[in-house]
């Protein structure tokens, strides 16, 4: 798994994501998110990468519940 | 509200309960082997026994096929098994009776989302799949047995004690004219998923139970329909939920309907409300009657070892898993053909006792596979959360428009031969060879099943050896169960023509050469690139667990 940046328009990318996820239902995002996962899995096509990104996937997530502070 | 007619019942042949002379006397007979339960694997198992000329006692509590009447259950015969019942003589009545089928198709909604033609990787004389109602496999297989006359088929005896013995299982069996005792050197449990025997030991099944549920429809129409494998994730006409259309012997399909978890068991199977339920998929004008309603769910149970001792656990009392992709009735009957020869040869005294083992170390992991499969099929099917829902909804959006979201759709991954796994007995693992058609030498033809079909050898194909390497490793394999064959040249043994698909299959290099040894259970058990007459013995000696030395 590469998880140094390769992304040649980073901010375009992501502009294009959000555009993308504009004027959907949170249903709508999630089934376009599950689209998109699966598209770009395609064009990865190694089973280690692809098993190590779910892994990373699903702990940055850890992560994240663990740190975030409640704010009061 | 419409009438909906049900076909008259099937008339299955019920065989007459003779009683043994065991009842009338109080000396314990000792038999070599005693089978309880005449479902697929006992009786597939009894069959290969029989065949071997191996007596066996097979014992049953009912005296007729099938469960429940016409309940068909299983339906889907793999190429595996279809090759096993070649060698057991029952292939041509299955393939008269059954449909014989290798293209499956998933639709979503009204559209095709997947498909697949299992003949395009096949080499074998049998077909991918044939269809037949299994107490019709069952039917032919008793047929056999009988025809065969080695096998003591005891019907309306059923088994109410057993008590494992150093050396042996004692078995105490009911009858309608009284009990008895026998025993067993090897006692195999094909009774089945609630099997009584496995409760009685203590054996724990780590079942499990989905909530998933299904409602069978058995039903003959007058349709014409492609005698395919049609599945559909999410049919318009059963509320967006899977349905199964498969046709078997007699002009009947099985419809099989996904149902609400919360569903009422009986209120679906209603003929009335399955009827409405056809109606809908097959419109107004068609007339069918049913052959079968049959409500259910389905659970997976897996034993943590095959063999304990003396006793031998396989088919359903073994392994259940999930139905999609027949893994069930096929895996017990490939379970019977690994066991049989096994059981012959140790019976013999022509291999050591650790082949018994190598039973539990191939069929296991292949039972593992099997589960492994089957679950990730019954979870693409049955949803567990929103996540899965919204990833299975993508899958199939995606599939309507690019291929390579096809190879996610999974509505059963169908029944193949499981791959073996490295082990004592088998240094490489081992593969099916499937059942090639074959040439001799003069032009004769011959099958991989008819060199397998006369006792219990393995086979040893030998591309091109010279007379000397061939004179040499007869004299080495003298006294071993090994049939020596060479593929071309000149050595002076029975020889078959050189044959690139046979090759190819087998994993040899034709320019290369080299040796196969295919086991009784065509599974290719060695690969030797340089055989000598020494390597070559060797090779038969581990697969049978032989000392290394002659004994």
């Amino acid at each position: 798994m590469i998880t140094e940046p390769r992304i040649p328009d980073p901010d375009g990318f992501y502009a294009a994501l959000l555009a993308a996820h504009e004027g959907r239902t949170e249903a709508q995002s999630a089934d376009l998110n599950a689209r998109l996962v699966l598209l770009l899995a395609n064009q990865c096509a190694d089973q280690a990468v692809l098993l190590a990104c779910i892994d990373a996937a699903a702990e940055a997530e850890e992560d994240t519940s663990t740190t975030t502070t409640p704010i009061p | 509200m419409e009438n909906f007619a049900f076909a008259p019942a099937y008339e299955l042949p019920v065989w007459p309960f003779t009683p043994p002379p065991e009842l009338n006397s109080t000396a314990v007979v000792r038999h070599p082997v005693v089978i309880v339960g005449a479902g697929p694997s006992g009786l597939t198992l009894a069959c290969d026994l029989a065949q071997r000329g191996v007596r066996a006692v097979l014992l049953d509590e009912d005296d007729t096929v099938g469960v429940r009447g016409a309940s068909s259950r299983g339906i889907c015969y793999a190429q595996k098994s279809l090759e096993i019942f070649e060698r057991l003589g029952i292939y041509e009545r299955i393939a008269a009776k059954g449909v014989t089928w290798s293209f499956g198709r998933t639709f979503s909604g009204d559209e095709e989302v997947y498909n697949f033609n299992l003949q395009a990787t096949s080499v074998s004389t049998q077909p991918p799949f044939i269809n037949l109602q299994q107490f019709y496999i069952e039917w032919f297989l008793v047929d056999r047995i009988l025809e065969l006359g080695v096998t003591d088929l005891r019907w309306k005896s059923r088994v109410t004690h057993v008590e494992p013995l150093a050396d042996g299982v004692r078995i105490d069996v009911e009858t309608p004219a009284g009990s008895y005792t026998i025993e067993a050197d090897h006692l195999i449990d094909a009774t089945g998923a609630n099997s009584p025997i496995r409760t009685q030991l203590g054996v724990a099944s780590h079942a499990s139970r989905s909530t998933d549920r299904w409602c069978i429809s058995d039903v003959r129409f007058e349709k014409p329909l492609p005698t395919e494998r049609w599945t559909w994730v999410d049919a318009p006409f059963n509320e967006g939920r899977g349905v199964w259309q498969h046709l078997m012997a007699d002009g009947v399909w099985r419809i099989d309907y996904q149902m609400p978890e919360d569903c009422d068991p009986a209120e679906i199977s209603r003929p009335e409300v399955a009827g409405a339920r056809l109606r809908e998929q097959l419109g107004p004008d068609v007339a069918f009657e049913f052959v079968w309603i049959g409500p259910y769910g389905y659970r997976d149970h897996l034993l943590e070892r095959f063999r304990h001792g003396r006793v031998c656990f396989i088919g359903d009392a073994a392994h259940v898993v999930s139905p999609f992709g027949a893994r069930g009735g096929n895996t017990g009957i490939q379970d019977a053909a690994n066991l049989g020869w096994k059981l012959a040869l140790v019976a013999q005294g022509q291999a050591g006792d650790a082949l018994l083992d190598s039973y539990d170390a191939e069929r296991r992991p292949a039972a593992q596979e099997n589960l492994t499969v089957t679950s990730r099929s019954a979870r693409f099917l049955a949803p567990r959360s929103p996540a899965e829902h919204t990833l299975r909804r993508a899958v199939v959006a995606l599939a309507k428009r690019h291929t390579f979201a096809r190879a996610l759709v999974n509505t059963g991954r169908m029944s193949v031969a499981n791959d073996y796994p490295v082990a004592p007995l088998l240094p490489e693992g081992a593969r099916t060879v499937q059942n090639l058609p074959l040439h001799w030498a003069d032009g004769r033809q011959t099958t991989l099943m008819q060199l397998l079909a006369e006792g219990t050898q393995c086979l040893g194909l030998w591309f091109a050896p010279t007379r000397a390497q061939a004179q040499a490793a007869c004299d080495a394999t003298a006294a071993l169960p090994l049939r020596l064959l060479a593929v071309g040249g000149d050595s002076g043994l029975p020889t078959l023509q050189a044959d690139e698909t046979l090759a190819r299959h087998l994993g040899i290099d034709p320019s290369v050469g080299g040796f196969v040894l295919v086991r009784p259970d065509a599974y290719r058990a060695a690969l030797l690139a340089q055989a000598t007459p020494d390597t070559i013995a060797a090779a038969v000696r581990t697969a049978l667990a032989l000392p290394a030395s002659s004994p």
